[in-house]
């Protein structure tokens, strides 16, 4: 992720936009869930955001540097139930760190490139690390599924 | 030593193609096989802990039955690629190890890396296999961690 980055392969570059995507909405979610959450979730709210964006700051690096060009975020994402309490927002959250490991598998599908894989694959096993950990605070059952990203 | 070295390099293949009766070498094994024997391992010792530590018995469990997931999607891969002769050997019961909960920690921590240190070579569908493998002991790490 240092210097210029690399032209991205061809026929990954729909399943990299479509990662993009994935890393906008859950910007788009972590922003939404901030004013519904106690000052006690600051730090892992400040984590995912942090790293979501510096994901999607890459990924459009990436996207530009191949002649694409990144899509933009949507004005809005539709989510798994309206957010209106504590319990909602988390749910919120873990459905975005979901979509986004299923995001970066199939980025791994669709790539011969090792460099494009290491990327996806850090991305794929942080946004499942993330979710568990909002599933554990959250208490959602299960905490964990054996094959994050498995459509 | 070099010299004699590239001589017999030169040298085989020619003997091998001169022998058209000899056996085909076999081919390597599928390096997906390891993953799946460590899997059905750790799945064991996993069980193992669970039974001797009651205070474990509920994280161990779980790690038992991610475990045997990924064994068997790992080895259903390999018999994909390779139909197999004969099942796999279950893993023998094993006796539970000693500081069961950092042991089991470890096991994760290994069987995430050397998956890992696959997906940037393997054909496409099992980089994503591996990929959630890896995400999968991750997160499981991060529960009991």
């Amino acid at each position: 992720m240092s210097g210029q980055p690399k032209p991205l392969p061809a026929d990954s570059v729909e399943a990299v936009q479509r990662a993009l995507g994935a890393e906008h909405a859950a910007l788009w979610v972590y922003s939404l869930v901030s004013a519904f959450l106690p000052p006690s979730f600051d730090a892992p709210l400040r984590e995912g955001t942090t790293a979501h964006r510096a994901r999607r700051d890459a990924t459009e690096r990436a996207l530009a540097a191949s002649g694409a060009t990144p899509r933009p975020a949507e004005p809005g994402y539709r989510l798994p139930q309206p957010v209106t309490d504590q319990a909602t927002a988390i749910t919120s959250v873990v459905a975005a760190e979901t979509d986004a490991t299923v995001a970066w598998r199939a980025v791994l599908e669709r790539t011969d490139d090792a460099e494009l894989r290491r990327a996806a694959l850090e991305a794929l096993t942080n946004a499942a690390v993330r979710g568990t950990r909002w599933r554990k605070t959250g208490r959602i059952a299960p905490t964990f599924t054996a094959f994050p990203g498995k459509p | 030593m070099l010299r004699a070295g590239a001589l017999a390099a030169v040298a085989a293949p020619l003997i091998a193609s001169g022998c058209t009766d000899e056996p085909a070498a076999p081919p390597p094994p599928d390096p997906l096989a390891d993953l799946a024997a460590r899997a059905r391992a750790d799945a064991a010792a996993a069980q193992a802990v669970a039974g001797a530590a009651p205070e474990l018995a509920a994280p161990a469990g779980e790690i038992a039955r991610l475990r045997t997931e990924h064994a068997v999607a790992l080895q259903a891969e390999v018999d994909r690629a390779r139909p197999p002769s004969s099942a796999p050997s279950p893993a023998p019961p094993v006796a539970a190890p000693p500081n069961g909960r950092a042991h089991l920690l470890e096991s994760l921590r290994i069987a995430e890396e050397q998956a890992a240190a696959l997906v940037p070579t393997v054909p496409r569908h099992r980089a994503g296999l591996l990929g959630s493998v890896v995400a999968g002991c991750a997160g499981l790490r991060e529960v009991f961690a």
